[in-house]
């Protein structure tokens, strides 16, 4: 494991560790932010350092006594930490989602926490609404004023053009060893590749883009194996999925080639437009999402997930695809059945993991995996012959 | 959460849990005129092809004011599902959605829906062979299929994506409106119920979609929208609501002449019945006959020795069998979140001459469209108001609107001395409900607030 590969790592398995040695040393504030449609852009502009709350590994103990078990792991983790005392590091949690379940986790947090200020700036859910962009020009302008509020200074056009840039930059690295990946070119693991997208959600961006460029000079060009049959992930919007489940995948004969995992491309695909005003570029980024990678938190006429996902199967040369869905999560499962339709009517073979927080049955999770790439592979050699 | 509604819900004969003193609830009698005319919105909804009628589906608020004044024939999701599970129909269209892969942790409001919606396709397409946009299928449907969608869901973030799935189902062609109900998460210094900077901007916000709302109805029936219309109809709304929240003020006496489970089976008239005489009419004879029981000192639960207050949304599928349950154990539920926390509840901002600001507002104020602190304290309004000693939580398995802050609420009911307990359930899968552990913790509760009052 390269050095700058292991500070990633570290960051990710200890985000919150990470976040205060980060105040310690520079004395500056941390910001949490809830997924997922939200820019850190803005709290790096403003001096702090922008960290998305992730969920830990930790069962939920003490949480179960403010969040039912009906919720999402994400959503019951998060309440489990703030009670365990893991946020409270965080100077501010920035927010403005749609996820209805999110929304009650806020308040749980505000609840037990209430001097931590949550800047909660919803987001315009009708992304072709024609006032969308007035609204979102006008909620990020919102967020803006409070963060200036919260760290007591002006945040400037050109430090937040810095940002801009910088995060571009950021994800384009990180875009760049996907597209290693699905050539070939690199053997990653899937649960490595979580661990660099991952790390750059709780990293200075600064920090981890220097890394990065470490990285990629010592990355061994290896090809994966070609007797592997390729697969693409799709699912997890919020969080992470267990890398136990990205290991079992893998060690079942299946290569990842993509994803459209959130602590994954969701998260680096799109850039903001350095040429525009920071706040109509990202009101631009947020509007145009859905565009670029479907999300089934933000409806939007003629964009359609599965389309996506067919699409991107094709382009990765995947043969097939793996959904990962979390337990209880209602955008998911309204749109599982489009995409499990539009696979098969296209013939591709797909696999339908549902991922809890808590221990998993891996045995058996195991088993469905092997039988899935077999007949995967065999599908695709009866279309190879 | 939307309003979620349904048609006067029937006793079932047989239904009754054996629990407690085998009292039953003393209903009132002035709510079967509201079986009426909910039958009589029905039969309207499934004639409106026959009568050349366009029809909107829509989901969440009570927006069918800008229906009535345009002369839509309007559908509403949540009430469709609610009637079925009140009926106990809901159980072929649950396992219709199933089939197709959706969740059964899904929202059950919308399984219900759109699996009722897979039924009506499939049957059109076995029948005759017929594709979509064979003129036939419309003939064949019960439900008349959508000409417009129309979304309006305050804080519930699945109502989006239900209607997105309806859109999908009918073949991507219908057009779809949404308007965006956020949230008052009331974070700022000046934040309170119904007021502050936040309150302001949101209620122009609202008002401002509203109006873009009549442009869409226009644009897709090539008539005029007529505001005038629109001053009509809310005289009427407004009338009605003022007379509802008399009687629920009513209610205050001890015994209550009224219950919760009363204002349930009123929730169809205020929410999506037209906005017409009869509302007015039906609101009155509920004042009247409260009116009368007040001055006969007669209560909805006979011996009232304790009074409840109802969290989280109803349980369509048990409607009756909870009021039963609770008069059982000589408790009262007297007030809710579902049914006195919304609904046209604040009637004073609906300006006659120009309403849609007072509209968007009271949209605004749905019982979950707050952050918990501003929404927690107009429960605790309630409970005060009412001399509640408990509050009853149901736990909605699939109603994520409703559950999200019900720690919270339990919590600040223990702070004010108030009992408090949770059941499981749902709003519209029956599977959820576990009768034995309501028994259990509706006796325990009992016996606590009995305790107290020894100690007191
Ligand atoms: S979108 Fe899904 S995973 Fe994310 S918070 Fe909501 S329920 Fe949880
Ligand atoms: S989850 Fe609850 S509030 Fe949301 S759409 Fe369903 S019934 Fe309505």
């Amino acid at each position: 494991m390269s050095p700058a590969f292991a500070s990633m790592k570290r960051a990710a398995e200890q985000p919150m560790q990470y976040a205060a040695d980060w105040k310690a040393r520079t004395g500056r504030k941390v910001v949490g932010l809830l997924p997922m449609h939200f820019p850190g852009e803005l709290a790096h502009a403003a001096g702090c350092l922008p960290v998305v709350l992730q969920d830990d590994a930790e069962p939920v103990t003490v949480g179960q006594a403010n969040v039912f078990n009906f919720y999402c792991g994400l959503n019951r983790s998060l309440i489990d930490q703030t009670m365990r005392g893991n946020f409270d590091g965080l100077d501010a949690i920035m927010f403005g989602d749609h996820c209805v379940q999110l929304l009650g986790t806020a308040d749980v947090i505000r609840a037990e926490r209430p001097s931590l200020p949550i800047l909660f700036n919803q987001l315009c859910t009708t992304l072709d609404a024609n006032w969308a962009l007035r609204e979102t020009l006008g909620t990020f302008e919102q967020l803006w004023k409070e963060l200036e509020d919260l760290t007591g200074h002006e945040i400037t056009t050109s430090s937040t053009l810095a940002s801009i840039r910088l995060f571009n930059r950021s994800r384009a690295q990180m875009r760049r060893l996907y597209e290693m990946r699905r050539r070939g070119e690199i053997a990653i693991s899937g649960r490595d590749m979580q661990t660099v997208v991952k790390s750059s959600m709780v990293m200075d961006r600064a920090e981890h883009v220097a890394l990065m460029d470490e990285l990629f000079a010592a990355l061994p060009r290896q090809v994966g194996s070609s007797s592997d049959i390729t697969v693409y992930l799709s699912g997890h919007m919020c969080h992470a999925p267990k890398p136990a489940i990205i290991d079992a995948i893998e060690e079942s004969g299946a290569r990842v080639v993509n994803d459209d995992l959130y602590v994954g491309w969701r998260f680096i695909h799109a850039d903001m437009d350095e040429s525009l005003p920071p706040i109509e570029a990202m009101a631009r980024w947020y509007l145009d999402k859905n565009r670029k990678l479907p999300c089934p938190t933000r409806t939007m006429q003629g964009i359609d997930w599965e389309d996506y996902l067919l699409g991107e199967v094709e382009r990765s040369q995947a043969r097939g695809l793996i959904v990962l869905m979390v337990k209880f999560c209602e955008p998911h499962m309204y749109f599982y059945p489009e995409i499990k339709e539009a696979f098969d009517r296209a013939g591709i073979p797909h696999l339908l993991i549902e991922t809890e927080h808590e221990e998993m049955p891996m045995e058996a999770l195991k088993t469905r995996i092997e039988t899935f790439v077999e007949i995967a592979k065999r599908r695709a050699d009866s279309k190879a012959a | 959460m939307g309003s979620h509604v349904m048609d006067n819900v029937v006793a079932m004969t047989g239904s009754r849990p054996v629990f407690g003193t085998g009292e039953r609830a003393n209903k009132l009698k002035s709510t079967r005129f509201g079986s009426k005319l909910v039958n009589d919105y029905w039969n309207g909804v499934f004639a409106a092809k026959e009568e050349g009628k366009k029809v909107v589906w829509y989901n969440g608020t009570y927006i069918p004011p800008f229906f009535h004044s345009h002369d839509l024939v309007w559908v509403h999701g949540e009430a469709w599902s609610a009637m079925l599970a009140a009926r106990h129909q809901e159980v072929g269209a649950q396992a219709r959605g199933d089939q197709r892969g959706y969740d059964r942790e899904l929202c059950s409001y919308a399984r219900t829906h759109i699996g009722q919606m897979l039924i009506e396709m499939d049957k059109a397409r076995a029948e005759g062979g017929a594709a979509l946009e064979d003129p036939r299928m419309e003939a064949m449907m019960k439900l008349p299929p959508p000409d417009m969608i129309v979304n309006a869901y305050p804080y519930c973030s699945s109502g989006q994506q239900w209607d997105d799935i309806t859109y999908r189902v009918f073949g991507k062609k219908v057009p779809m409106f949404t308007i965006q109900i956020p949230l008052l998460w009331g974070g700022r210094s000046d934040a309170g119920y119904m007021q502050g900077e936040e309150w302001h901007q949101r209620s122009r916000y609202v008002a401002d979609q509203l109006i873009e709302l009549t442009r869409f109805l226009e644009a897709n029936t090539g008539r005029k929208f007529d505001f005038d219309r629109l001053s009509d109809t809310m005289g009427y709304i407004k009338k009605a609501a003022e007379l509802r929240l008399e009687g629920m003020e009513m209610c205050k006496a001890r015994p209550a002449p009224a219950s919760f489970f009363d204002w349930i089976v009123s929730i169809a008239p205020m929410s999506f019945l037209p906005g017409d005489q009869n509302i007015v009419d039906y609101f009155q004879g509920v004042k009247e006959e409260i009116t009368q029981r007040l001055l006969a000192g007669e209560g909805a639960v006979k011996n009232e020795k304790y009074r409840l207050f109802f969290d989280g949304m109803m349980n369509w599928n048990k409607v009756g069998w909870l009021a039963d349950k609770f008069a059982q154990v000589n408790a009262c539920v007297v007030a809710g979140r579902y049914t006195h926390m919304s609904f046209w509840q604040e009637p004073q901002l609906i300006d006659l001459k120009d309403p849609i600001l007072g509209m968007a507002q009271n949209y605004l104020v749905c019982p979950n469209n707050h952050g918990a602190p501003i929404m927690i304290g107009e429960i605790e309004k309630h409970c005060d108001y009412y001399e509640i000693d408990g509050v009853v939580c149901h736990a909605s398995r699939t109603c994520r609107g409703m559950t999200n802050s019900q720690f919270l609420i339990a919590g600040s009911a223990k702070k004010y001395g108030r009992q408090a307990m949770f059941f499981e359930g749902d709003v519209a899968d029956e599977s959820f409900y576990k009768d034995e552990l309501l028994n259990v913790r509706l006796e325990a509760m009992v016996e606590a607030m009995e305790a107290k009052r020894r100690a007191a």
